[in-house]
């Protein structure tokens, strides 16, 4: 009976050990820089154009691109064509637990969205669309549009040989 | 007169614990040879940091070991040596002279992360010598101490902006990739699909001013999908690109010139003295392999290992 008591103590002891020793998922990944899958982001298919962060508003960008996208922005014309689409993934700063030296994506801020269509009335039409916050929300104020498409047209690729 | 004790200290507890003892009193005699070599180029930090340094590192990372009585019996001075010869060799303050200005920085910014991550002192030694352990506040002044370093980069740095000009019109005419794919000297191909991959996070290191991108390939963003990431399974690959930092006239940092790529290869069976990694690193756009000889992955490994209940891996992957 004492033998079987001691090896219940020894297996709970050793499974304490077990699991404090395992890092969760949550504790493995990024979970409050992530996209809601409901975005689908995934789906667009997009490649990474480059990365940038801006120290005045302690935030990080991704912007990624299509492969038209992507094409115009290294040949670096300025003439966006139909069927570019990119998207700017942008997210609060935070520091990296595993590296002193090092900030990485926080808190998800937002996700914006550039396409280039033909439409009936014009060859060539661009929406842009912002989703805000951890849900990524559309937020229909179209106030600083134009400036934004501007600002996301004009980053420069980074350079991947 | 049957003595109880006399049967517990039997003829042969006697001889057992005799025998023991000689040979503990031989080994005595076999002893490793630990010098302490000349002090070429000792490390100058301001003195409450060498002071940290000096108790907690300097017993294994400089040629000013200092061995206790008890660090001079075999078997235990057996260890003692071994740690001594190894630590000696990844990081010597001693001779420090001898590192490039970037390497002395990169191996102090490793440091202070081997012991945040409690890597470092090595548990067994700190438990001998507890003059070693570092506290909290004297963790903090190693990490003051090293944020006072820093530089950030500034606006207008026309050599960063040359230097990324000059790559990025190579990069334009289809100029900038290798012409063949160069091999690591562990046999590892510089990969060129990376740029294809997604990305699983970003990083801005102001220890080093560079920009980084970590790409994984299907595998990985699959793993990380399905929330299998603890091993990372098998085919498994990251791709971690650096490039300097450029900042423009509103603070922004942008990446500037391309410096590297390094790869995570797992394969629990190729790479098992690597823990489960194959890694390799190709330098410049020309993709120069790193490291002087096959060996170059335990430099790899020796600043993975504090991630090893991570399965070795820094970076936390962000779902997309």
């Amino acid at each position: 009976m004492k033998s079987i008591k001691y090896v219940l103590l020894a297996a709970i002891v050793l499974s304490m050990y077990a699991c404090s020793n395992t890092p969760t998922i949550a504790e493995l990944t990024n979970p409050k820089a992530a996209l809601p899958s409901s975005f689908n982001f995934d789906q667009l298919g997009l490649k990474a154009i480059t990365t940038f962060v801006n120290k005045k508003q302690g935030t990080t960008s991704t912007l990624y691109g299509n492969p038209l996208a992507l094409k115009t922005a290294i040949a670096g014309t300025n003439q966006i064509v139909a069927g570019e689409v990119f998207a700017l993934v942008t997210w609060k700063q935070q520091t990296d637990a595993h590296w002193f030296g090092a900030n990485i994506p926080g808190n998800l801020q937002q996700v914006e969205v550039v396409k280039s269509t033909p439409t009936i009335e014009k060859p060539l039409a661009v929406s842009y669309a912002r989703y805000e916050g951890k849900g990524l929300t559309l937020n229909s104020d179209t106030l600083n549009n134009q400036d934004r498409i501007k600002y996301i047209l004009s980053q420069k690729p980074a350079i991947m040989p | 007169m049957n003595n109880p004790r006399k049967t517990f200290f039997s003829k042969r507890t006697i001889l057992f614990f005799t025998c023991l003892l000689i040979i503990f009193i031989i080994i005595q005699f076999i002893r490793p040879e630990i010098k302490n070599p000349p002090v070429t180029g000792d490390l100058q930090a301001p003195a409450e940091v060498k002071t940290i340094l000096k108790q907690a590192c300097y017993d294994c990372h400089s040629n000013e070991t200092q061995l206790r009585w008890f660090d001079q019996i075999s078997p235990l001075n057996w260890r003692v040596a071994q740690h001594i010869k190894e630590g000696r060799k990844v990081l010597n303050f001693s001779e420090w002279g001898n590192l490039a200005a970037g390497d002395q920085k990169a191996k102090l910014w490793e440091a202070v992360n081997q012991i945040q991550e409690g890597a470092m002192p090595l548990k067994d030694y700190e438990m001998v010598h507890t003059s070693a352990k570092i506290s909290a506040n004297q963790l903090t002044t190693l990490k003051n101490y090293l944020l006072g370093t820093v530089k950030p980069s500034v606006y207008n740095d026309t050599s960063k902006i040359n230097a990324a000009d000059k790559q990025y019109k190579k990069w334009q005419d289809n100029q900038l990739s290798p012409d063949n794919l160069p091999v690591a000297l562990n046999g590892i191909t510089y990969i060129p699909d990376y740029k294809n991959w997604q990305p699983l996070s970003t990083s801005e290191r102001f220890d080093n001013n560079t920009m980084r991108i970590i790409f994984g390939n299907d595998i990985a963003v699959k793993a990380v999908k399905n929330n299998n990431i603890h091993p990372w399974p098998n085919g498994t690959i990251f791709a971690k690109v650096a490039w300097a930092q450029i900042v423009d006239k509103d603070s922004t940092i942008h990446t500037g010139a391309f410096l590297q790529v390094e790869y995570m290869i797992k394969d629990d069976k190729k790479y098992a003295s690597t823990g489960g990694w194959g890694f390799a690193r190709f330098k410049t756009p020309k993709m120069v392999p790193y490291g002087k000889t096959a060996l170059f992955a335990n430099e790899c490994m020796n600043c993975h290992r504090p991630m090893k209940n991570e399965d070795f891996v820094f970076t936390l992957p962000i779902k997309h």
